[in-house]
């Protein structure tokens, strides 16, 4: 594993890019979705490249910070403060209900992520005829002429490219001050082999939990994010399985054996795709544009950019050694 | 004599398939105590039932006079009895040096507290020079040796070695033994699965036989090894004496 060096250049560049797109608010936009998803993608990855457990539910966590915002706005008119703090009490606690379900009974590889498919799902129809919710209407959070801090409320779009550059920052910190730690020792483990870890002193229920709510906690903060962004929350933009796709799209694109992988497919794909719908004549042209690209990506990287760029630097570090390759293809194997 | 570990009439059924039944015996803090059989007589599921990969149907484990029976594997891995694979199962996606870090962790919380315990553990192995290779890389023997270094890593009192020599070259395997036999000096005792009647003799002072999950017989080495039912089946035939 790389180590906190790694993150600082990240967290580097993530403020170079911050600064960049300070000039034109199309270019800031572009920059908060792609720390948005980025954010998504690594957490959803320290789940499923970095512990074992593939989650094809994840948005239901982040549709829970989204709502939390949401409603809390719209019909209490409460401030994010509240909201906020809410949203990831909820959907770290929903992760603990699932969680202890899941691992309790033993699921594993495709069975967990079916059932976190089918929670989402039910939370997905839930919403969607809950009348309180807005049904499939979804709600629309109140707005004023104003700004306002309290409110997370900002005619310029540069203050959003700075709360979520900074939750993009602190998800990566944490991920690699984990990684370092015995908790990441015991992730890496369970993912290679659960029965040869729990001999060897791993509690494996407990920390694949562990996992799953710091995962679900990251995820409701970008959803709580995107509610005041965006100032609009349906079920399909954020409780939908296509945003769950999306991480796991980015992820397998960017690498998923390396903590910050993820936000390199993000980095690569969220840009692309949002060109592609600016310049595309053809309805759903960008579809098949951004389809072609994904199909291409796995073909030649298929350990990931980050696995790629890793093996070209281990191979320039230690030319006469073969080992920087297996390494590689452990990687590779593990995601 | 004070057990270190004691099973009382342990049974394990599959459904209906009785794979132990009443096995008994114990084993002291210092001695190196194997258990033989030929195959599927149940000596992997009476491993998988002391180091808590399995709950045994019946009877009781006592480790140092604790029961320990149906506890998870990290519980008992944490009162100081770890078990090593028969099929090797190594942590593919890490380096050999954090494969034993994992297994260290279980004794030194702090990253930096574990690493130099893995790296004693290697350097005790004359496995440092592998640290940095990636697990996936090693052979057969160094893999074997990489399931000791984690199991030893864990600082058990009780070691469970599984078939540790089979597939191994008579060198790869005396090293091995001169290993193993070392461990009890370090405070440290071990219970084989060993399949070599020599290397059994060699190892051990007792030992216990079983087949079709039945005890036939304990005793001294010699003694089992002796026991004309051992004999039979061993080789299918009472008249038939393993050779040594
Ligand atoms: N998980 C299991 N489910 C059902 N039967 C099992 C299981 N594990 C082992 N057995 C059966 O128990 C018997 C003993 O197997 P095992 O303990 O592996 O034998 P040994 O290690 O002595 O060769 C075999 O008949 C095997 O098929
Ligand atoms: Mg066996």
């Amino acid at each position: 594993m790389s180590g906190f060096r790694t993150v600082a250049i990240v967290a580097a560049l993530v403020v170079a890019a911050f600064l960049l797109a300070l000039s034109d608010r199309y270019y800031m936009d572009v920059f908060i979705l792609t720390c948005f998803y980025g954010a998504l993608a690594v957490s959803w990855n320290m789940m499923a490249g970095l512990t074992g457990l593939m989650s094809l539910g994840h948005a239901l966590f982040v549709g829970i910070g989204a709502y939390s915002v949401a409603w809390g706005a719209s019909v209490q008119g409460w401030p994010p403060l509240v909201t906020w703090p809410m949203g990831v009490v909820i959907a770290v606690a929903a992760a603990a209900v699932m969680g202890m379900l899941c691992f309790r009974y033993g699921l594993r590889g495709y069975f967990f992520a079916i059932a976190t498919l089918a929670f989402n799902e039910v939370a997905f129809f839930s919403v969607s005829a809950s009348v309180a919710l807005g049904r499939s209407d979804g709600l629309i959070l109140p707005t004023s002429s104003e700004d306002s801090v309290m409110m997370l409320q900002f005619f310029d779009k540069w203050p959003y490219g700075l709360i979520i550059g900074t939750v993009l920052i602190a998800t990566l910190a944490i991920g690699q001050y984990l990684l370092t730690s015995r908790t990441g020792y015991y992730w890496r483990a369970l993912r290679d082999n659960e029965e040869a870890a729990e001999a060897l002193g791993v509690n494996a229920r407990a920390y694949k939990l562990r996992c799953f709510m710091l995962s679900a906690g990251i995820s409701a903060v970008c959803g709580a994010f995107y509610a005041n962004y965006v100032a609009f929350v349906d079920p399909r933009s954020v409780l939908g399985i296509d945003l769950s796709i999306q991480m796991l799209v980015y992820s397998i694109i960017g690498g998923m054996a390396l903590l910050w992988g993820p936000l390199l497919g993000a980095v690569l794909l969220v840009p692309f795709s949002v060109l592609l719908r600016n310049i595309s004549a053809m309805q759903g042209s960008e579809i098949i544009a951004y389809a072609v690209l994904l199909v291409v990506l796995a073909l030649i990287l298929p350990q990931g950019i980050a696995g790629w760029l890793t093996a070209r630097w281990r191979r320039r570090k230690a030319a006469p050694r073969p080992e920087g390759f297996a390494s590689v293809a452990a990687a590779e194997k593990s995601a | 004599m004070t057990a270190l570990l004691e099973l009382k009439n342990v049974g394990k059924a599959f459904g209906g398939l009785k794979a132990l039944s009443d096995v008994s015996f114990s084993v002291a803090p210092d001695e190196i105590f194997a258990i033989i059989g030929p195959n599927g007589a149940g000596k992997t599921t009476l491993f998988n039932c002391i180091a808590g990969a399995l709950a045994p149907t019946q009877g009781e484990i006592l480790f140092q006079g604790r029961r320990i029976d149906g506890r998870p594997p990290h519980e008992i891995c944490a009162q100081g009895l770890v078990r090593t694979f028969q099929i090797v199962k190594p942590f593919r996606g890490m380096t050999v040096l954090e494969n034993v870090k994992v297994a260290a962790f279980a004794r030194h919380p702090r990253p930096r507290d574990a690493e130099a315990a893995a790296h004693r553990v290697l350097a005790h192995l004359g496995m440092e020079a592998f640290a940095e290779t990636d697990a996936d890389e090693l052979n057969v023997a160094q893999m074997r040796r990489l399931e000791i270094a984690r199991a030893l890593a864990t600082e058990p009192k009780l070691l469970l070695l599984d078939e540790m020599l089979a597939g191994l070259t008579p060198a790869e395997s005396a090293a091995m033994c001169d290993l193993i036999r070392a461990l009890p000096r370090q405070g440290i005792a071990v219970i084989v699965v060993e399949h070599s009647i020599p290397v059994v003799r060699s190892l051990c002072e007792r030992a216990v036989a079983i087949t079709f999950g039945e005890v036939l017989a304990e005793g001294t080495t010699e003694e089992v090894i002796d026991d004309p039912r051992v004999q039979e089946a061993y080789l299918g035939r009472a008249d038939a004496k393993v050779d040594a």
